[in-house]
C-alpha cells in the first residue's frame, strides 16, 4: 500500500482559501516550532514569541485571500512573523525596556531568559549557547534578521531574498557582514 | 589593520565556506589563508560561530499551542458572526424606522394641510365622483403653487372632483 503523498504549503493553503479548514490546521503544525524558534530569536521570550506566532497565524486565517501564489507560502508566512518581531521589538525599544541592542554588555544590561516563562524550560544550558543568543541580540536589526533565517532557519538565499525583498548578493553580502560582526561580537564577549 | 587583500578576502568567507566561489577566487582565498594568519583565525572563528548557530537547540511551540490558537479562532468567528447579525438586524431597524418616519410625516402633513393632494382626492370619493386614476399624483410643491396660482394645472386637477376654481376656494374656506 502506498502511502499518501504529502501536500505541499501551497496546495493547503489553496484548499483552505477553498473553505477547508484542516488544511490551515495542517499548516499550524508545519509551521509553528519553526515560527517559534524563529521570533524567540528576536524577542527572547517564549510567551511573547508563541503569542506573537499566535498573531501570525491570526493574520494568515484572516487574510487567507491576500496569498497569491506568486511566492512560496513560507516566504509569505515568514515575513509577516518577522514584521511583527520586528514591530514588537520596536515597541520594546520606545517602550525602553529592552538595552540588548547596545554593543555594550554588563550583566546589568542584559536581561536573560526567565526559565518561569519557557513551556518547555528552555535554557541554554550550554555557554555557548547563552553566549551566542547575547551576540545576535546585539547585532544591529539588518545582520540580526539575516543571521537568524540563514544561519538559525536555515533558509536558501533566494527566500531570505524574497522575505527582506532585497537582491540576493545583498543576501549574500549581509550574511558575510552579519557572521564577522558575530564573530567580532563573540571576540568580544569572550575577554 | 586589514589591508584591502584581506578585506576582499573576508567579503569572501560565507560563500567560500560554503563552497559556492568561482574556482580562481576559491584559490585565491585558499592562498591568502595559508600566508595570513590573521585572516585565518578569523575564518576559524566564523566557523565555530557558524557551527555554534546551527547547533542552537531548536525550540517547539507548546502542546497546547493549536488548541489556544483554535479557540482564539473560534472566538474571532463568533465574533464576526454577532458583528454581521447586529449590523444586519441594526440596518434592518434603521430602515424600518425610517419608513415609519416618512409614513408618519406624510400622515401628519396631510391632516394638518390643508392643500394637501390627498386631500381632494378624500373629497372625491366621498362625494362619490369619479377620480381619474391616469392623473400623475403632483408633488406637494407642484399641488401648492398651482392652488396658490389657480394655473391651468389645478384646474384640470380640481376639475374632476368639483366644477370650478371658486367652488374649490369656498370648500376650502368653508373647511376652515
Amino acid at each position: 500500500m502506498s502511502e499518501k503523498p504529502l501536500k505541499t504549503d501551497e496546495q493547503l493553503i489553496a484548499e483552505f482559501q477553498n473553505g477547508n479548514e484542516n488544511a490551515f490546521v495542517e499548516l499550524v503544525d508545519r509551521y509553528k516550532d519553526r515560527l517559534v524558534n524563529f521570533v524567540y530569536r528576536f524577542l527572547h521570550d517564549m510567551t511573547d514569541a508563541e503569542d506573537m506566532v499566535q498573531e501570525t497565524f491570526l493574520k494568515v486565517y484572516k487574510n487567507k485571500h491576500a496569498y497569491r501564489e506568486i511566492a512560496k507560502f513560507s516566504t509569505w508566512i515568514y515575513t509577516i512573523a518577522g514584521n511583527l518581531a520586528r514591530s514588537e521589538l520596536r515597541k520594546r525599544k520606545r517602550r525602553k525596556t529592552y538595552t540588548m541592542s547596545d554593543l555594550s554588555f554588563n550583566d546589568n544590561e542584559f536581561t536573560p531568559v526567565d526559565p518561569g516563562k519557557d513551556t518547555e524550560g528552555i535554557v541554554f544550558n550550554s555557554y555557548a549557547g547563552e553566549e551566542i543568543m547575547r551576540a545576535i541580540y546585539a547585532l544591529p536589526e539588518p545582520f540580526k534578521t539575516i543571521i537568524i533565517l540563514r544561519d538559525i532557519q536555515e533558509l536558501s538565499y533566494e527566500d531570505i531574498s524574497t522575505i527582506l525583498d532585497i537582491p540576493m548578493g545583498t543576501v549574500k553580502s549581509r550574511v558575510n557582514r552579519a557572521r564577522l560582526k558575530l564573530q567580532e561580537t563573540l571576540s568580544y564577549l569572550k575577554e | 589593520m586589514q589591508n584591502t587583500d584581506c578585506t576582499f578576502i573576508c567579503e569572501q568567507f560565507t560563500e567560500y565556506q560554503e563552497n559556492s566561489l568561482p574556482s580562481e577566487i576559491r584559490a585565491k582565498v585558499d592562498s591568502h589563508l595559508a600566508s595570513c594568519s590573521s585572516c585565518m583565525e578569523m575564518f576559524e572563528k566564523l566557523t565555530d560561530a557558524i557551527e555554534t548557530l546551527h547547533s542552537l537547540r531548536t525550540l517547539k511551540a507548546s502542546p497546547e499551542f493549536t488548541s489556544t490558537l483554535l479557540s482564539r479562532i473560534d472566538t474571532l468567528n463568533q465574533e464576526t458572526v454577532w458583528q454581521k447579525i447586529y449590523a444586519s438586524s441594526y440596518s434592518r431597524v434603521a430602515g424600518y424606522a425610517l419608513a415609519a418616519g416618512l409614513v408618519v410625516a406624510l400622515g401628519i402633513n396631510v391632516l394638518i394641510d390643508p392643500k394637501s393632494p390627498m386631500k381632494p382626492d378624500v373629497q372625491s370619493n366621498f362625494a362619490g365622483e369619479k377620480i381619474n386614476p391616469a392623473q400623475p399624483s403632483q408633488s406637494l410643491a407642484e399641488v401648492t403653487d398651482s392652488s396658490a396660482n389657480a394655473s391651468s394645472d389645478s384646474l384640470t386637477l380640481q376639475n374632476s372632483t368639483i366644477n370650478s376654481n371658486n367652488q374649490s376656494m369656498q370648500l376650502v374656506s368653508g373647511k376652515k
